[in-house]
């Protein structure tokens, strides 16, 4: 395949920008890029161990619950997080070279998904053992799942970026609010649990139907295309928003930074 | 007459960061595209306008905080003009601060790779100039090692070589020829020197007035944000001198 070059330096530019991200989070660790592997492991054992022995749900295979949601979750969490000072912490490049700073938010996302990414195989393992067993709904379902959540993160995450380039106070609210946004959403608990009258209220939270779409994928093999589009029509929204707050924005980055 | 650089009117203010602006204040203004008029900033650049042809080599005098590096940024792309409007055709490479670009965790090669891809080329030009640019570094021994084991000479004479191996059209140059030691010095200057008569455009900004009359076709005076005359580099450098 024959990009033109500047389509192919822009592949190349977010390519390596996603590379550097990975490779400057495990320099000087023995282990490398095996701990993306290790560190969803360890968790899913932690939580194996915490539930089965200690704190017996009513829920089924609680692990697998818990996980089916929470490993997307830990996503857009670190990208979260990750971004907010993806421009902050790249002054000297936003200053002195030329490029699309949205960039610099990408990657990040980029990067966090190969956690994502790693911790598919235990989702496999513990669908095999205790669920329905991983089915081929799976290999439609996670790149498409994938591609909507990334859009969605991508929106909030430029909004929060470029504002915290204004405002470093917003980083720290971002923490706060990410802590909230956690247990609004059914990640520990499931939707059902949610009385009837506040169940709309709970729809509103965008990652309430996204979180629903990678639980139904992993847990019952179905693509909830519902769910699906709620979160895509959230995801364009949240998108476009982020392009044009953060394109204004960035017009003063110089004068900011 | 083809002019590659073409300002116009331009005016760039910052914000005076005596104090800091409250959020309500920047919720209220945000539909605004400019900052409120309220006075409360510094203009870095007034109503400058000026034009560069193809193959030019501007050299850009004045006193520290005339405007200089505030011009060369808004050339670069880096900063947007407050008023008016600044026109550059071709891709702009940036010799501002060396390296700046170079993450100190990285090895001398990843960050030739990412800089180059910065600068504007693609991974396949890059992993195939890249046994120049490093014989050029003259750093062949430390080029696998982490950048921040490098001296500082060692840190400039990589960030310059990935510089002049990516085909600039124009160059935006600050103050910068002073690269390592005496050989490379010279060395520097003198690649420097033929990407400049092989035409390509330069903009050039430096307190050394010798190297602004010896290289550049045309020197422009900045003062305070304004331009106080230009034309041959002789005369603009002796009526600058008189003035200072």
């Amino acid at each position: 395949m024959t990009l033109t070059p500047t389509f192919q330096r822009k592949v190349d530019l977010l390519y390596l920008l996603t590379r550097k991200e990975i490779a400057l989070k495990y320099k000087r660790t023995v282990l490398g890029i095996f701990w993306s592997l290790l560190n969803p492991l360890l968790m899913a054992i932690v939580f194996f161990i915490a539930f089965k022995i200690f704190m017996r749900f009513q829920i089924e295979n609680y692990t697998f619950f818990l996980l089916s949601a929470l490993f997307p979750w830990n996503w857009f969490l670190s990208s979260m997080i990750i971004s907010s000072r993806s421009l902050v912490d790249n002054v000297t490049l936003i200053k002195k070279v030329v490029f699309p700073r949205q960039y610099l938010v990408a990657s990040v996302l980029l990067a966090q998904m190969i956690h994502l990414l790693f911790s598919i195989p235990i989702l496999v393992g513990l669908s095999s053992f205790g669920g329905p067993g991983p089915s081929l709904s799976w290999i439609i379902g996670i790149p498409l799942l994938i591609l909507v959540q990334w859009i969605f993160t991508f929106g909030i995450a430029s909004m929060v970026a470029i504002g915290n380039t204004y405002f470093h106070d917003i980083e720290y609210l971002v923490g706060i609010l990410l802590n909230l946004t956690f247990w609004v959403t059914p990640i520990t608990y499931p939707l059902s649990s949610i009385p009837a009258n506040l169940k709309p209220f709970f729809l509103l939270n965008p990652l309430t139907s996204l979180i629903a779409c990678w639980r139904g994928l992993f847990l019952e093999n179905k693509i909830l295309w519902k769910e699906l589009g709620i979160a895509f029509l959230f995801s364009l929204i949240l998108f476009q928003l982020g392009r044009i707050v953060f394109n204004k924005l960035e017009k003063r980055l110089d004068e900011v930074l | 007459m083809s002019a590659i650089i073409e300002v116009s009117h331009l005016t760039k203010k910052f914000p005076s960061l005596r104090n800091p602006q409250a959020i309500k204040e920047f919720i209220v203004n945000l539909p605004r595209a400019s900052r409120s008029e309220n006075g409360d900033t510094f203009s870095a650049l007034k109503n400058v306008s000026l034009s560069v042809e193809k193959g030019e080599c501007v050299g850009i005098i004045g006193k520290n905080g005339a405007g200089k590096s505030t011009l060369l940024s808004l050339l670069l792309g880096t900063s947007h003009p407050t008023e008016g409007t600044v026109t550059v055709h071709g891709k702009r490479t940036p010799l501002l601060e060396l390296g700046s670009g170079f993450h100190p965790d990285l090895t001398g090669r990843e960050n030739i790779t990412l800089n180059a891809v910065l600068l504007g080329l693609t991974r396949k030009d890059v992993i195939a100039r890249t046994p120049q640019i490093i014989e050029f570094s003259e750093i062949e021994a430390f080029i696998d090692m982490p950048v921040r084991t490098y001296s500082s000479g060692m840190y400039l004479r990589l960030a310059f070589s990935v510089a002049i191996y990516t085909d600039p059209e124009i160059l935006l140059i600050d103050e910068i020829l002073a690269v390592g030691d005496e050989s490379f010095q010279k060395k520097s200057g003198d690649a420097l020197v033929s990407l400049i008569r092989s035409g390509v455009t330069t903009v050039f900004v430096s307190h050394n007035l010798e190297a602004v009359k010896k290289i550049c076709s045309r020197a422009i005076w900045l003062d305070h944000g304004q331009i106080l005359d230009q034309g041959p580099p002789s005369e603009v450098i002796q009526k600058y001198l008189e003035g200072v």
